[in-house]
């Protein structure tokens, strides 16, 4: 057991973080369209091009050094589909070079990333498929943080080999998981400032002992979720990943409600950046729905109910 | 980073389950409603004997004292074995994690000599008299009056809350010796024999079950000044020291996580249908014992490596109440009307996670120093 950083660990994410200072931030989201934004193809070359994008290596059971840097790609609003990249990819045997967004086999309606990718991830109960749509997939209009796309009757085949589906979602909740720590961490680092900044009945309101409790608990529920993320990562057991996922879902509901209560009218301004942060978390639950509800897969991982 | 056990540990933990399937009665947890009881405090004395026979009851303590050079991690593993089975040390627990070290810190020569090796060998239970009347969450404002009169303290005044003080040889007692000071400043440890005269010990019937309380009412108490614990007037860095000595206390997440899963087990046994609500219920509940389990597990980590006592703790702490309670929901929605049938594991969680938020320090003391010390929150 070792929760710090190795040497490695820390160059790695000294090195994205520095790229990210040039090429990621709210400045860049904002750039990109802020709560309804593009997709940043700009960034996804420059992590390529650094080779933070296939970070684990393929079929690898241990990815905590892809999920650190998704944590923090996450943490500094990218608009990327690189989570799927960095940690569900590796699990399958194909060679795609843009975006993918990934779906269930189920799911019709809206998905992140659906518009911009070369390639859909869409899982059954029983496999996994690789479709590469042979039009673009539509535009949807959300104000949820991410590019999002239209997904329907998508075509038949693509199915990979040999792939285990089980093992995909598990990967894939890891990756949603991972994704909502980093922008839960950024509304919590935001609220954290502004309420020891903002003075009302002359005193900073982050002093008064409801607020403090708030935060503190919020503070509790991401740090539960970054570390389960972070063992699943490591262990790659899908029992963690499901509590991970829960973890994760259960704390942004508290964060979404607390840091936008804390913050005032203030918060619903586009001018400030903590909606970016909010709104995506939304995004992130329902498609942590879509795989399956959280906890009762944690229960069915854990109990088989 | 990583999150791999060491063989070591592995078996560490192996051996030890080993040792408890064979030695703990099948379902010990549902013995443990009475937990502080003076049955079960026979029982937890035989048991810490054959744990100190095993080196398994002090393990991380010098070898000088009996210990064996276990790891902070070997320990942990300990912890929630222990823990998870309903923690047979009962009253043994704080002996051995931090009176103990208080004393081999603080302690004379002499102090360690006399009260160290019954400790190792499981033959002794201490209380704890910190806690008064009207000095609880607060405890830096108590009252109970020491005042020197030749080689002795005379000592007045109450204790409330006490655990195992109808059954304890000692007590570690938190006394006022300087009434003019600052009140953080006037405050001495005194290691107090229980069958000192002036001493009275009154029960206090509880509803929580996982101890039974008792109240003390000193009257000219003489306690010798040879018995006081580090110097006089500075007993609130020795006894803070102490508490810290554990940084996040007991493994209760362990226990919870037991409970749940005996729970569970119980249900799918029985053929019973759980309904997706239900099903909720108990993921959400195992998710918040995972989470308190690698917060834990960071703290341990610290100690490990030698660095300070940090605010992680009080994040772990709040996430072993979190788990505590999620755990006596799920419970309860689980065994439905079982709850109304005393000692089954729905009642008994019930009354345990009541215990957990209040129990070694309140659940909103730990939100204020996490948003204090982990947040930076500014004071008012």
């Amino acid at each position: 057991m070792d929760f710090t950083l190795d040497s490695h660990q820390e160059a790695v994410l000294e090195a994205v973080r520095t790229l990210l200072s040039r090429h990621g931030g709210p400045a860049r989201l904002h750039d990109l369209g802020g709560d309804e934004p593009g997709y940043d193809h700009d960034l996804d070359k420059r992590l390529a091009e650094a080779g933070f994008l296939d970070i684990a290596e393929p079929r690898s059971a241990c990815r905590l050094d892809a999920a650190l840097v998704l944590e923090t790609l996450s943490g500094a609003l990218a608009s990327s589909a690189a989570g799927w990249r960095l940690l569900v990819l590796p699990t399958l045997d194909v060679d795609v070079e843009g975006p993918v967004a990934l779906v269930a086999e189920s799911h019709s309606g809206p998905a992140r990333f659906a518009a911009d990718a070369d390639a859909l991830v869409v899982i059954g109960d029983d496999r996994v498929r690789l479709v590469r749509p042979d039009r673009r997939i539509p535009r949807v209009r959300s104000r949820l943080g991410w590019p999002v796309g239209e997904v329907s009757g998508l075509p038949e085949g693509g199915v990979i080999d040999e792939a285990p589906a089980a093992e995909v979602r598990a990967w894939a909740r890891v990756a949603l998981a991972t994704e909502m720590v980093g922008a839960m961490q950024f509304a919590l680092d935001i609220t954290v400032r502004h309420v020891s900044d903002r003075r009302q009945f002359d005193r900073a309101i982050g002093s008064f002992q409801a607020v403090q409790h708030g935060l503190a608990e919020c503070s509790v529920a991401v740090e539960g979720a970054r570390w389960l993320a972070l063992e699943a990562a490591f262990t790659g057991a899908a029992s963690t990943a499901a509590a991970a996922l829960t973890q994760a879902s259960e704390a942004s509901k508290l964060i979404f409600r607390r840091t936008h209560q804390y913050h005032g009218a203030m918060g619903f301004t586009r001018e400030y950046d903590l909606h970016l942060s909010t709104l995506r978390l939304l995004a992130l639950r329902s498609e942590a729905e879509s795989l399956g509800r959280p906890a009762a897969a944690c229960a069915h991982e854990h109990w088989g109910i | 980073m990583e999150f791999d056990w060491t063989e070591e540990d592995l078996s560490y933990r192996s051996e030890l389950r080993d040792f408890l399937a064979e030695e703990l009665p099948g379902r010990w947890e549902g013995a443990t409603a009475v937990l502080g009881s003076a049955d079960n405090a026979e029982y937890s004395r035989r048991f810490a004997g054959l744990l100190a026979e095993k080196g398994w009851l002090t393990p991380h303590w010098p070898t000088e004292w009996g210990g064996t050079g276990a790891t902070p991690w070997m320990l942990a593993v300990l912890g929630e074995e222990l823990w998870s089975r309903g923690e047979p040390r009962g009253p043994q627990y704080m002996n051995v994690n931090w009176i103990g070290p208080s004393i081999m810190a603080h302690g004379t020569p002499e102090q360690c000599q006399r009260y160290l090796p019954p400790i190792a060998a499981g033959d002794v239970i201490w209380c704890q008299g910190f806690s008064e009347p009207e000095a609880g969450t607060d405890l830096a404002s108590l009252r109970t009056r020491a005042v020197l009169d030749g080689d002795d303290y005379v000592v007045n005044g109450s204790k409330i809350w006490t655990s195992y003080g109808d059954i304890a040889d000692h007590c570690y007692l938190l006394v006022r010796t300087d009434a003019q000071a600052e009140r953080h400043l006037g405050i001495s440890v005194l290691l107090m024999a229980m069958d000192s005269p002036g001493l009275v010990v009154r029960p206090i019937p509880g509803m929580v079950g996982e101890h039974s309380f008792t109240e003390l009412f000193l009257t000219d108490v003489r306690i010798p000044v040879a018995n006081r614990l580090g110097p006089e007037n500075e007993g609130w860095s020795v006894v803070r020291e102490a508490l810290s000595f554990e940084r996040v206390g007991a493994p209760r997440w362990a226990r919870a996580a037991h409970v749940l899963d005996e729970t569970v087990r119980d249900a799918m046994e029985q053929g019973r249908s759980i309904d997706p609500v239900t099903v909720e219920a108990v993921g959400v509940a195992k998710t918040a014992c995972e989470a308190a389990r690698m917060l834990c597990y960071r703290v341990i980590d610290e100690r490990a490596r030698d660095l300070p006592p940090s605010p992680h703790a009080n994040v772990a702490r709040v996430a072993m109440v979190q788990a505590e309670r999620l755990v006596a929901d799920a419970c309860a929605a689980l065994q439905g009307n079982e709850i109304m049938r005393y000692g089954s594991d729905s009642d008994l969680q019930m009354r345990k996670s009541l215990a957990a938020g209040v129990a070694a320090g309140t659940y909103e003391v730990q939100l204020n120093l996490v948003s204090r010390r982990h947040l930076r929150l500014p004071k008012n």
